[in-house]
């Protein structure tokens, strides 16, 4: 009967402890265990839409491990392999082997799309350490609605990826006060007029004097020539007097009949002008963006009057030399058939706020808080030490702090959270309070009084509990407070504590029990 | 020989204990002028950095002299602060930080013109809040604080159900948070986002002790009142001297690169300095004199 009693005890005290095992165990694998575990190359974080690597097969997510049979390892290998394919303008043969497809691309440039090497872990790093963008946008003089501000992050989502980012996220998020933003995200390189393509409003008017023909947006565009040389071209550039150079950019518009049939009504109604030029209509064909007039076009007689569903667009774009002109040219070009797309945004916009971090100053970062938390973790281990004097009980408080570290980032990967400055400032959080719950049960364990021992623990698990409530709540309005960019604090912390009360300390205490006994 | 030393000690503290509270008492009311005239000079609680007030943040991934920015930059960017990153281990220099209120499209125009060359995400990294921003947004985390300091309160009465322990609890976190914010506010330590969420923290550490004081003394019988404060002064100075010696080290680690670290960790190692004081000297003397007069 004793023995029997004995051996069940004895189970138990195995099954928290056993818990604790697993649970490191599965963390483990939820941290290192990648969709490309064990695998070689680069993976495709992004493939600019239409272009001829999209068409051919070539998609997100996969992974490149040749290049013209070259091995693919590293980010380098990638570079090197298409460093100098390009030069000429003609049109060259690149195999790609991806981990199930080849995939071949005839193209006279470098194909649009943007790698990165695999990841050795599920673990994503937030802005702040891993480098990109973070916007938080409101409306300009306007307290925007809930449902006002889902329209604008559908609308904002859809002109990004049409921009051609594509790792994003759009969301939008409200504060104490019942504030309403957008927040957008974008990891990693961010380009350089994010901002501006943030806070235009995109609205896009062609006008013949007062009379609106189009805006942009599909209820009058019917689709927009892009990445095709035959419609959407760069051309003229030339060197002007005053030492700049100019290209002029011209692509296809296609409208919907409904547009089409405005068009011929208004220009109906117009006179023929004759010049040495050739025949034209009295008014021009003002184009507006944001109220701005950026180009008038001539019409030609000929579409007076007409049904005509397509339209060209053009404008022009100046630099210091050639190159950069050209480059502005597209880059503009590739504005206009962005918000000719997807239409006007329904309010003007403001940044609150702004970061764009830079991803090599993210690598340093991790590296230094990796190694002040081993070195925090040291000293307060050395502390523990000194008090207690005794190697095996000291021992088990730093392995047990480590394993909840461990499952906190198990879970973060399980969830994929992203990991940023303020979830670290949270597992420092955890590993405080760890620490202290463990001296709590070492002392109580310690204390002489008639009590059992399992008495003693219990009562260590009464502060304990005690200690953590105080914790969570006092942490409940960090969730919401200041647009909730530091939820990552909160949830981080929220979390460790939580697997420290339920999951761990019950089996550090079992195994101070079996050191004492 | 212990023993005896021991028993003095206690006879000491029984004679004392009332007395003592007149240090923390001096030092609550010195800080509570201290910060009336503080906010009627200042206009708010403590000074804020760029992050609470708005303006721009800008890190250049380059060698350059902060003194020399700050000569050369001063006169076109408004409130210009400049200092340089470090690398931990080899102490090279990394970078260098610049922060003004000038706006952020702004600042970067300036700071190209001046350098001769593109910012771009690969050499620095950018980070702007608009003032209107930022004023909202520091209130809100003042309020968050605010409501967390009560959802604390109210837990720690549900636990004890008992009017006197649970005030004394209250009073020591509330004089942790009023002593670290004089201290950071006569060093001149200018607040960021990061420094706010390091309250937040306080709140949560210097409850800590205090519960497990009280849970010891009021839910206990065995030993005399004086072995069971003195069992939980071990535990609790235990608890907070790993904490703090914890951060301090980290406090210097991360001191040449991070600054919102750097910030979370000078106000711990502060405010767990002044836990020490308010738990084994406020609260405790307030406890026990509780639990004397309850005596028969």
């Amino acid at each position: 009967m004793v023995y029997g009693e004995k051996k069940a005890m004895k189970l138990k005290l195995g099954f928290k402890i056993w818990l604790v095992i697993i649970i490191v165990m599965l963390s483990l694998i939820s941290i290192f265990i990648t969709p490309h575990f064990m695998k070689k190359g680069v993976v495709i974080q992004s493939v600019e839409a239409n272009s001829t690597a999209f068409i051919q097969g070539l998609r997100q997510e996969q992974v490149i491990t040749a290049i013209d049979g070259k091995n693919i390892e590293n980010l380098d290998d990638f570079t090197l392999a298409l460093q100098g394919k390009y030069e000429t303008n003609e049109s060259v043969k690149t195999i790609f082997t991806t981990l199930n497809s080849e995939v071949i691309l005839y193209t006279n440039k470098a194909p649009e799309l943007t790698v990165s090497e695999i990841s050795k872990t599920n673990l994503k790093l937030g802005l702040d350490l891993a480098g990109g963008a973070r916007a938080l946008v409101k409306a300009e003089n306007k307290k925007l609605s809930a449902e006002e501000v889902n329209d604008l992050v559908d609308i904002t989502r859809n002109r990004l990826n049409e921009f051609g980012l594509t790792d994003l996220t759009v969301r939008p998020v409200s504060d104490l006060e019942g504030n309403h933003f957008m927040l957008i995200e974008i990891a990693g390189a961010t380009p350089n007029d994010l901002e501006e393509m943030l806070s235009q409003q995109g609205k896009f008017e062609a006008k013949i004097v007062n009379e609106t023909v189009f805006i942009g947006g599909e209820r009058d565009i019917a689709s927009v020539c892009r990445n095709d040389a035959t419609c959407a071209i760069i051309e003229g550039c030339q060197q002007s007097s005053d030492g700049n150079y100019y290209c002029n950019f011209r692509f296809s518009v296609y409208l919907s009949e409904a547009a089409a049939e405005r068009h011929a009504e208004i220009t109906d109604t117009l006179e023929v002008n004759s010049t040495a030029q050739g025949n034209y209509l009295s008014e021009k064909l003002d184009l507006y963006v944001d109220d701005n007039l950026i180009d008038s076009l001539l019409i030609g007689e000929s579409l007076k009057g007409r049904v005509t569903t397509q339209i060209s667009i053009s404008g022009s774009a100046s630099g210091e030399t050639q190159d950069v002109a050209y480059d502005n040219a597209q880059k503009e070009m590739h504005k206009l058939q962005t918000i000719l797309i997807t239409g006007s945004l329904p309010y003007k916009l403001e940044i609150t706020k702004l970061d764009t971090i830079s991803p090599n100053l993210g690598k340093d970062f991790v590296k230094f808080i990796l190694l002040a938390g081993i070195a925090a973790l040291l000293v307060a281990s050395i502390v523990v030490f000194i008090r207690y004097k005794k190697f095996k009980p000291s021992l088990m408080v730093i392995l047990f702090s480590f394993s909840e570290v461990i499952i906190i980032l198990g879970i973060a990967s399980l969830i994929k959270w992203n990991l940023d400055l303020a979830s670290i400032a949270g597992i420092l959080a955890t590993i405080g309070t760890g620490f202290d719950d463990q001296i709590v049960i070492l002392d109580e364990a310690k204390q002489k009084t008639i009590l059992s021992l399992k008495q003693r623990l219990k009562r260590a698990f009464t502060i304990i509990m005690g200690a953590y409530f105080t914790a969570v709540v006092s942490l409940i309005p960090l969730l919401w407070a200041g647009a909730g960019l530091f939820k990552g604090f909160a949830i981080t912390t929220i979390i460790g504590i939580s697997v420290g009360v339920f999951i761990t300390r019950p089996a550090f205490s079992q195994v101070i029990k079996r050191i004492e006994k | 020989m212990e023993e005896s030393a021991e028993k003095s000690k206690k006879h000491w503290h029984d004679r004392y204990y009332k007395y003592l509270l007149i240090i923390p008492l001096i030092l609550i009311l010195f800080s509570i002028v201290y910060m009336i005239s503080f906010y009627q000079s200042n206009g708010d609680i403590f000074y804020k950095d760029i992050s609470l007030t708005g303006g721009t943040t800008l890190t250049i991934s380059e060698k350059l002299s902060a003194n020399t920015l700050l000569e050369d930059l001063s006169g076109n960017l408004e409130d210009l602060n400049t200092r340089e990153i470090y690398d931990l281990i080899t102490g090279e220099q990394k970078a260098v930080v610049l922060e003004t209120k000038t706006g952020s499209v702004e600042t970067k125009e300036i700071v190209e013109n001046y350098l001769g060359y593109q910012l771009t995400d690969e050499n620095s990294s950018l980070e702007f809040t608009s003032s209107i921003f930022s004023e909202n947004f520091y209130k809100q985390l003042l309020i968050a604080i605010l409501i967390a300091f009560v959802f604390m309160a109210i837990v720690v009465f549900i636990i004890f159900r008992n009017l006197v322990p649970s005030v004394a609890v209250i009073i020591s976190a509330f004089a942790d948070i009023l002593m670290t914010l004089v201290l950071a506010n006569i060093l001149g330590l200018k607040m960021s986002l990061g420094g706010i969420i390091a309250f937040l923290m306080l709140i949560g550490y210097s409850v800590d002790t205090d519960i497990m004081l009280t849970n010891r003394i009021l839910k206990r019988t065995e030993g005399s009142l004086n072995e069971r404060t003195f069992g939980a002064f071990k535990t609790g100075l235990t608890m907070t001297l790993t904490s703090l010696f914890a951060f301090a080290i980290a406090l210097i680690l991360v001191n040449s690169f991070s600054n919102v670290l750097a910030q979370i960790f000078t106000i711990l190692v502060i405010g767990l300095g002044f836990d020490i004081l308010n738990t084994w000297i406020t609260n405790v003397s307030i406890i026990k004199w509780y639990m004397e007069r309850k005596k028969p």
